[in-house]
């Protein structure tokens, strides 16, 4: 059920799991939307000459995948910031999984903070933020 | 905190150093959503009477230069992490100005040695002058031994 207003969040709940399209031809369609041509993030085998797994995500999809989340639990919500850390790559045409938590709830402000983590079909963590939004 | 990066906190803190325009294109800005996964219509609808760019678009707006020009070179820099702040909603169809100056400067030691973590700010600017976002960019560098 999509959340409409504050008081329809419980601390420490978890958002509903995303599943972000990381297939290649989404990560290429938008490296090159944003003039990102870089083969690292277009091309599997010249991504490997540089050392990566395979093409790779830009960070700021991973990014946008976060907000596109929080808006997929609660449509109104009006993100105020996101800070995001890239641990890792993550790499195109692998599954990933995107899990939020609310950690903080501030009724005074009407303000929530949510953690949030994109990890790979091995469980391990690509890329972890923080949101706040009202 | 160590002498040099101090001295170079005092340099470089808060200086503006690139000043750029940008034309937020409304295709531009709906494609984004879409490839994201975004659903809100606001993000997706240019007739929507909200209508705006998401929030992490101005994320993508690269200044001219990411450093000062006299900027000490440590090693080679990776992307560590980015952050925005949204202040008021950056609307479609309009001009923003983005103003860059560096925002932080720190380092963390482990085993491999000190690592050099450098915040550039973009500052982006409606063309009445009113502040709507701030666009983060975390670069580390390994120190060179």
């Amino acid at each position: 059920m999509a959340i409409k207003k504050l008081d329809e969040v419980e601390f420490g709940v978890d958002l509903p799991t995303f599943i972000p399209d990381t297939s290649l031809a989404i990560t290429t369609e938008f490296a090159k939307l944003i003039g990102w041509n870089a083969p690292r993030f277009t091309d599997h085998e010249a991504a490997k000459k540089e050392g990566l797994a395979g093409a790779m995500a830009p960070g700021v999809l991973s990014q946008g995948y976060l907000v596109a989340m929080i808006h997929n639990w609660a449509p109104v919500a009006e993100v105020l910031a996101v800070d995001t850390i890239f641990r890792a790559p993550v790499i195109a045409d692998e599954a990933h999984t995107i899990t939020g938590v609310v950690t903080d709830i501030d009724e005074e402000n009407a303000k929530v903070e949510i953690d949030l983590t994109v990890a790979n079909e091995k469980g391990e963590t690509r890329v972890f933020g923080t949101a706040t939004v009202k | 905190m160590d002498a040099d990066i101090e001295e170079i906190r005092e340099k470089y803190l808060n200086l503006k150093f690139d000043e750029k325009q940008f034309t937020i294109d409304p295709e531009t800005t709906i494609q984004y959503a879409k490839l994201c996964g975004e659903t809100a219509e606001r993000f997706l609808d240019a007739d929507h009477e909200e209508f705006q760019a998401p929030p992490t678009f101005i994320a993508c707006l690269s200044g001219s230069r990411m450093l000062p020009k006299d900027f000490p070179r440590f090693g080679i820099g990776m992307d560590a992490g980015k952050g925005v702040e949204c202040l008021q909603p950056v609307r479609p169809g309009s001009t923003v100005t983005g103003k860059t100056h560096l925002h932080d400067i720190y380092t963390k030691t482990g085993r491999s040695g000190r690592m050099i973590f450098v915040v550039t700010r973009i500052e982006f600017y409606d063309s009445e002058g009113n502040h709507l976002v701030n666009s983060d960019s975390r670069m580390v560098m390994r120190e060179r031994n």
